[in-house]
């Protein structure tokens, strides 16, 4: 224990803790699952790739200046986007472009407002503040991008008859994709909101458990929880909206025709 | 007045390739008159109607409504010109009164009520039952929710109405009113009316004019009385004797 009161693990205790995962592998086998490569691999790689990204931070926590920063938060963005290209078979028109745009707008704008009018540290890149909060804000956002689109995509095929028909009876386009627009925005927001309903009953958010962890106050750890939360919840509600209102539109042509795809 | 000069329309096939699904089609329907096209399955009739309200545009030649090509008009304001009623006319979820209303809703007007003029004429104009108004329209039967198509597209007064397969879910009795309906009203309200159809029966009572379509090219066209009693191609002979695909 060091004297802030955090528990600090030593190589020792990452063995024991590996041991657990041993045991799942040896069950696995006991069991003849046959998942026991795939969870080594798995655990392997989750222990190299922590442990780089803990080099690549204390490396830029040293550094303090905003160009290593940003390249963190610009390849954050970019693999996320990735991710998504990769979980959807069936794009949308210009799908990155909507996508990369919605998660710029929605993640940058986001962060933004949150590091600078709501945390207000100081400096405005101070790495220890702007990559966790940042991360957190992507990577949710990137769960919910993804199910806006691949809904998006899905309903504009499974309504193809009713936007036809509305289309008929003198719909804009907008007012034809309407039901299609309401459920992908829908899908994309809720597991979010069942994240904020069930949070402090179900499970104790993670963050706010590390902070506890490594010795701040429960409630100072509550409020950071809360704020997170919010601003969560507003970049995933940016992006899905931006995804839906401006995914719509490649799926008609300009005179409000429903592309053949 | 209708006018389709020299359109021809390239699909997609399965393999990405192109496809001539019409052939430099020609004609001129009047209002006032009923135009009907017949022609066997995958001729390019129904094509040829979505062509005419810009569900999709053609890859040559060009269409006119009262002399102006339909190119050059906002899409919104020619589908609420050109009414389209497809063979399976959609539902929206709730109730008849609701799909009724539904034209006046797209338009940002208040929609007329239950017990309103324009929803009592499209009503009888249909042979519907008022009863039915309250009723879900997913509930009804497909020849029902053929008619509340037809009743939906009358509801807003279209100057053309385009009608795929009208009575193909009717029975003979059904079908037979709603045949003199729609003559009536074509009549009546000087609409232009095309219909697609391979019901000779329905052609021969209510057609004016009549062109039969066969992959992609008009083969033969004229007054429908005349072109029913005496065609002259092979293949219009062919098709009006074979009686399965003259009532479906």
């Amino acid at each position: 224990m060091d004297n802030q009161g955090l528990v600090n693990l030593g190589i020792l205790d990452l063995v024991v803790a590996y041991a657990l995962v041993l045991v799942a592998v040896g069950l696995a086998k006991l069991k003849r699952i046959g998942q026991e490569a795939q969870m080594l691999w798995a655990s392997l790689r989750m222990v190299f790739q922590l442990l780089a990204v803990g080099y690549l931070l204390h490396f830029i926590f040293a550094v303090q200046h905003p160009l290593p920063v940003l390249a963190i938060l610009l390849v954050m963005g970019g693999f996320s986007l990735q991710v998504i290209g990769a979980r959807i078979k069936r794009k949308m028109p210009r799908f990155y472009q909507v996508v990369g745009t919605a998660l710029l707008v929605g993640c940058g704008g986001v962060t933004f407002v949150f590091c600078s009018l709501v945390v207000h540290y100081s400096p405005w890149y101070d790495p220890r503040y702007l990559i966790p909060l940042a991360g957190m804000i992507i990577g949710n956002s990137m769960n919910g991008a993804s199910l806006a689109a691949e809904r998006l995509g899905a309903e504009m095929r499974e309504r193809r008859e009713e936007i036809e028909t509305a289309l008929c009876l003198g719909a804009s386009a907008r007012q034809a994709a309407k039901p299609a627009l309401r459920n992908a925005f829908r899908a994309a927001i809720m597991p979010t909101a069942n994240t904020m309903a069930a949070m402090g009953i179900v499970s104790l958010p993670g963050m706010m458990t590390g902070q506890i962890l490594s010795g701040t106050e429960p409630m100072v750890a509550v409020r950071y929880q809360v704020a997170i939360m919010c601003a969560i919840t507003g970049a995933v509600a940016i992006t899905a909206y931006l995804i839906v209102m401006q995914g719509y539109r490649r799926y008609f042509t300009k005179a409000q025709q429903l592309e053949p795809w | 007045m209708v006018t389709v000069d020299g359109v021809s329309f390239l699909g997609l096939k399965a393999d990405g390739g192109a496809v001539k699904l019409l052939d430099g089609i020609s004609f001129a329907a009047k209002a006032g008159e009923i135009t009907a096209i017949i022609g066997p399955s995958g001729g390019g009739k129904s094509t040829l109607i979505r062509l005419i309200n810009r569900l999709t545009d053609p890859s040559a030649g060009r269409i006119t409504i009262g002399g102006t090509d339909i190119a050059t008009m906002d899409p919104l304001e020619l589908r609420r010109l050109v009414a389209l009623v497809p063979q399976k006319p959609f539902m929206f979820e709730g109730t008849v009164l609701d799909n009724l209303q539904m034209p006046f809703r797209y338009r940002h007007v208040p929609p007329p009520a239950a017990q309103s003029a324009e929803v009592t004429e499209v009503l009888a104009l249909a042979r519907l039952d008022r009863d039915l108004l309250e009723r879900d329209a997913r509930s009804l039967s497909l020849g029902q929710q053929q008619r509340v198509g037809v009743a939906r597209a009358l509801i807003t007064k279209p100057q053309v109405l385009l009608l795929d397969e009208p009575t193909s879910a009717l029975d003979r009795r059904t079908s037979d009113e709603l045949a003199a309906t729609l003559r009536e009203i074509c009549h009546g309200r000087k609409l232009t009316m095309i219909m697609v159809t391979h019901d000779l029966r329905l052609t021969g009572k209510v057609a004016d004019y009549c062109f039969y379509l066969e992959a992609g090219r008009i083969l033969e066209q004229g007054r429908a009385a005349e072109l029913l009693a005496h065609p002259a191609s092979v293949e219009l002979k062919r098709f009006l004797s074979e009686p399965s695909d003259q009532e479906v």
